[in-house]
């Protein structure tokens, strides 16, 4: 990183005699001329930072003015910040006039916005960038219709500047991304190439829970689970009670549980339970039909009853490693599914699965089994979910080839590669088709020989897919001399002895490991028109344009502002905008770090996966509801409503919603809810796990909402920890702390959002005392799920007031919300410059803080949070680099 | 194979009728004869029917008659073409594994005890376990792998585990042990 900031410093360096020449002459200049800023500085600064006092650091006699150097521009622009929002000269000082001001800030303005401009002339201000972990990922899914790829997790893990992953400085190139990329290549290709006539023939498979390596036989025979016929326990599988059932095997061999019974169960998934569907395990990659079937009920020593109300099992997709036994296995959350009570509800989904990919099962709505007792299940009273199957159909191909397959080999026809009919010409290699993992029941649908893509005229047809190729993955046009260069590589293999297929698995390999395709190429100054679409398009879906984005920047037309306009609005009408609101708010709201903890079980029971994803649905149905309907920047700190599903509606106490899924709910009078700040997910991110504390949920907020991030706390200044024992509470702690003048100025700004904050618990709950494993009252179940046991106390109590810097008070944290609401533009040019820095790959300088201006004064005077968006990509800022 | 004294009795009476049946290769019509085992995993009078079904998906094999007091049945074919090319003493061998495979291992055959039937020993255990079928095989099973039991019976709704043993090779002390293994609540007789 060094090597790249040397050539700008050094002639820096070079010329500093002469930085300080200039400056001494523009200082000792400055009183004759109209608006420069010497006699400001002498009047009113160098008293306290001059060579003799240089406060905080600061000695403004010395420092020259030389923009140019990037460490200097910074410092200058801090200056200027000081003095126009009046935090210097300090209040205790005499003030200067305000047009002393005025002056003085417009010349630091004009002067850094001038030099800023003079160094991105060449260059731009976006520097090259190479394409991040999801963008690349999202990018390859998209170019070959690989919609489940996954490659993000092989790939080194990005950096993040200016709160995001998409600067350069944060996305460094090693030796290991290269292998990275370069093993990743070859895994897209064997996934998008067809190396067989026809599709695999779709199985049909109807699983059980019970499935033998699915973990489920096992608790069915301790009593954890049941198996149930026609809503009654299965005559043939009786619930185990005073004694458990025998020998896994033998029920097994009996049949026991393929007998077309329902598995009710009363626990759901933990580090040592990982229900699977295993006896279906992916061989080929393709799309599946997943069709289950749940329900819950009341289980009372034996008998069924109608539950409680709906509960919600989770299904995921999970990717089997090793030989496929155990659980813990990785995987990724396929959605939250509705349990009516008693009558059982179908789910159907189409999803991508991979090879050596299977389905797991979590019965996410309940708390914990409670059948260990003596009696087991047969003692045992209390809501379980049952899953009658699943039953899996695929993988389904509406074409064959496929798309991915025809992006790379056009309608060229597969044929059997005979050797002698291709003397000396080597056959593409071939893995046997078969199942890999002997739980998977599913058997492979081998064909017969070897099979491949053959033409007459290879290097003919050759040039003429990459020519297709090429600009669709390079998301621009592509010169001849480059089309040719992959051409000869081409031939150069089938010279070698490669056959047609092999040979262009070269080219391919080699265009997704270059250049062109991992990095934006961007032209310096105003974007060209297939730029803009692929600025737009990262923008909105995080991948490349599709084949009307880049129709409208072939004709030229993407450039006109209604056409922008309703790209836009087509971007965002599309499902893959989902990944932009996931990317963003992961980074921006710091949703990424949702699992960095887990809070202690003993302090908060109640929480549990299906909250943690709860939360995070949550956030991204907020921010979509807020985009979707152009709503004011306001609703970002505060709204009359809360997209809540069951889950989170019970943990905020909210009554009436039900069920998994996410919906608009009406906040009711006094709720504390409402807007970002009181979502679970920002409180959990913002907790570590145990505490709160004001300090990181203050500069919190200051940083991602309010977009004044407070500076980093001094050296050798410990932590604040706060006592979870109930003796003393963060504020007692942080009063002594600000007493410390060094602290006291920052924790002036940081500490009031925080305490305002201090409402809402570790998990986002509300309360008003904290919550103890030492001393304190017994704790009131409140909305805590009766099947939880409880073993916290109730500590001291919580005092959510404040003083905010100028002077201003709140009780708790909705008079404290009502100031944050107040003042729009603040929160507007905020959201303005991190969508900036998150579509345009730049931090934001000095120079862009007039174009945020224009763009936030635009917003506000015609509507929300999606004419901001609009407003952003109409405007000079996104459309240049 | 447990049972190593017993083999070369057992091939010679499996193999009579076949060797009868190759001195006489020139009678056109093969006859169909009648032999009788051993039966692994009948535990229970119910499982008759599970013993008759499985005999259905085992074409060229008659059940002709079930003994469950003894764990024996008589069964029906002809030898070469129920197990054609099996030299004698690999048909009950291979006849164990169809009958394993069309019944996923919870029946078997096995030959004949040669122990008579006035020197066994009928022990009965009570226990207390699930009243469950597939709970009653391993408790069945965990008896009936004992060297000396030439038959058992499990039945959970009843309370007790039985066991047809011959007294020089086993006792009710190892039937109990093995029980309690296999998870099993062993009671007092």
């Amino acid at each position: 990183m060094a090597s790249l900031f040397l050539p700008s410093l050094i002639p820096a360096m070079k010329s500093f005699p002469r930085i300080v020449a200039c400056f001494t002459a523009f200082v000792l200049s400055t009183v004759a001329q109209a608006g420069p800023p010497a006699k400001f500085f002498e009047t009113h600064c160098h008293q306290c930072h001059d060579a003799n006092s240089k406060k905080g650091g600061l000695d403004l006699t010395a420092l020259p003015f030389s923009p140019a150097d990037p460490d200097n521009l910074a410092r200058w622009v801090k200056v200027h910040d000081r003095i126009a929002t009046g935090e210097m000269p300090p209040r205790k000082q005499a003030r200067p006039e305000a047009a002393e001001v005025a002056a003085t800030t417009r010349w630091l303005h004009d002067e850094l916005v001038a030099a800023e401009r003079k160094a991105n002339a060449s260059d731009g201000r976006t520097r090259l960038r190479r394409l991040t972990r999801a963008e690349y990922e999202n990018t390859v899914r998209d170019l070959f219709d690989l919609p489940g790829l996954l490659l993000q997790t092989d790939l080194p893990a990005d950096g993040s500047v200016y709160g995001f992953d998409k600067n350069s400085d944060a996305l460094d190139l090693s030796h290991v991304n290269l292998l990275k990329y370069l093993e990743a290549a070859d895994r897209i290709l064997d996934m998008a190439i067809a190396t067989r006539p026809r599709p695999p023939k779709p199985i049909q498979q109807r699983i059980s829970l019970a499935n033998p390596h699915g973990f489920v036989a096992h608790v069915l025979l301790h009593g954890d689970g049941v198996l149930l016929k026609d809503k009654k326990p299965d005559p043939d599988f009786p619930p185990a009670g005073a004694h458990e059932h025998l020998d896994q095997g033998a029920h097994e061999r009996m049949g026991s549980f393929h007998n077309g019974a329902s598995v009710g169960l009363f626990r759901h998934e933990d580090e040592s339970f990982h229900p699977y569907f295993n006896e279906f395990v992916a061989i080929y990659p393709g799309r599946y039909r997943l069709t289950t079937s749940l329900w819950s009920f009341q289980w009372d020593k034996g008998k069924v009853l109608p539950s409680r109300g709906t509960e919600a099992a989770r299904l995921s997709i999970v990717q089997l490693v090793g030989d496929g036994r155990g659980g813990g296995h990785p995987s990724t959350v396929l959605g939250y599914y509705d349990a009516p009570s008693i009558n059982e509800q179908k789910h159907e989904v189409v999803t991508w699965l991979n090879p050596r990919e299977t389905i797991g099962f979590n019965a996410a709505s309940l708390v914990s089994g409670h059948t260990r007792g003596p009696k087991r299940a047969m003692g045992f009273t209390g809501p379980g979910i049952a899953c009658d199957f699943l039953d899996v159909e695929g993988p389904l191909h509406d074409v064959w080839p496929p798309v991915g397959h025809r992006r790379l080999f056009g309608d060229l026809p597969i044929q059997p590669f005979l050797t002698k009919d291709h003397p000396g010409v080597r056959p593409p290699p071939r893995s046997p088709d078969r199942q890999q993992l002997f739980m998977g029941k599913n058997k492979s649908d081998p064909i017969e020989g070897i099979w491949t893509v053959t033409t007459e005229k290879p290097l003919e047809d050759a040039a003429r897919l990459l020519a297709e190729f090429l600009p669709r993955a390079f998301r621009r046009p592509v010169r001849a001399e480059v089309r040719k260069h992959y051409v000869e590589r081409v031939a150069e293999r089938l010279q070698a002895g490669d056959c047609f297929e092999v040979a262009m698995r070269w080219a391919y390999r080699a265009a997704l490991t270059s250049p062109d395709f991992l990095y934006h190429i961007e032209p310096a100054g105003e974007l060209d028109d297939h730029a803009l679409a692929c600025r737009l398009s990262y923008f909105l879906w995080n991948s490349m344009p599709d084949d009307k984005l880049t129709a409208l920047a072939v004709d030229g037309t993407l450039r006109k502002p209604d056409v922008l306009r309703g790209e836009v609005e087509r971007l965002l009408a599309d499902p893959r905008s989902n990944r932009f609101v996931e990317d963003f708010l992961g980074q921006w709201l710091k949703l990424r770090q949702i699992a960095a903890n887990d809070p202690d079980n003993k302090l908060y029971p109640e929480f549990s996966a299906y909250l943690q994803d709860s939360m995070l649905a949550e956030s991204r149905a907020y921010f979509r509801k807020l985009v979707d309907a152009n709503l004011p920047v306001e609703t970002l700190v505060k709204s009359d409503f809360a997209m809540l599903n069951g889950k989170l509606a019970a943990h905020y106490g909210i009554p009436g919603v039900s069920g998994s899924q996410i919906r608009c709910v009406p906040l009711p009078p006094g709720s504390s809810r409402g807007g970002f700040l009181t979502q679970a997910a920002i409180l959990k991110v913002t907790a570590n796990g145990t505490t709160t504390s004001p300090v990181p949920r203050g500069a919190f907020v200051l940083d991602r909402l309010l977009g004044q991030p407070p500076a980093p706390p001094p050296p050798n200044i410990p932590a604040v920890e706060p006592d979870v024992r109930g003796a003393t509470t963060i504020r007692e702690q942080l009063q002594k702390h600000r007493a410390d003048p060094s602290c006291a100025s920052c924790h002036a700004k940081i500490d009031p959002p925080g305490f305002a904050l201090e409402e809402f618990d570790v998990i986002g709950g509300h309360r008003t005392r904290y919550r103890s494993l030492g001393t304190g009252d017994p704790a009131p179940r409140g909305n805590i799920d009766p099947f939880t046991g409880i073993g916290f106390k109730l500590g001291p109590k919580v005092d959510p007031s404040g003083v905010l810097p100028d002077g201003r008070t709140f009780t708790g944290f909705t008079e404290f919300q009502a100031f944050l609401a107040s003042n729009p533009r603040v929160l507007f040019t905020n959201l303005a410059r991190q969508f900036a820095v998150y579509s345009t790959g730049r931090g934001q300088s000095f120079a862009d803080r007039d174009e945020i201006d224009t763009v936030v004064s635009a917003s506000l005077k015609n509507g929300g949070i999606r004419t901001l968006i609009h407003e952003l990509v109409q405007s000079p800022l996104f459309r240049t680099r | 194979m447990r049972l190593p004294h017993l083999f070369p009795v057992a091939i010679l009476a499996l193999a009579a009728p076949l060797l009868c049946r190759s001195a006489a290769a020139d009678d056109p019509p093969a006859r169909t004869d009648r032999f009788t085992y051993r039966v692994t995993g009948l535990f229970s009078p119910e499982r008759e029917k599970d013993l008759r079904a499985a005999f259905a998906e085992l074409p060229g094999l008659s059940l002709v008659a079930i003994d469950f007091e003894f764990a024996e049945i008589t069964v029906a074919f002809v030898p070469a073409k129920a197990f054609p090319g099996a030299k004698p003493q690999q048909v009950v061998e291979q006849f164990d594994q169809k009958l394993r495979s069309v019944t996923h291992h919870t029946f078997g055959v096995k030959p004949r005890s040669t122990v008579p039937r006035e020197k066994l020993e009928r022990v009965v255990i009570p226990t207390a376990v699930l009243d469950c079928k597939a709970c009653c095989l391993a408790a069945y099973e965990a008896v009936a792998a004992l060297d000396g039991v030439v038959q058992a019976t499990a039945s959970f709704k009843e309370g007790r585990v039985t066991a047809l043993i011959d007294p020089t090779k086993t006792d009710r002390a190892k039937l109990e042990e093995a029980l309690r293994k296999k998870g099993v609540q062993v009671g007092k007789p």
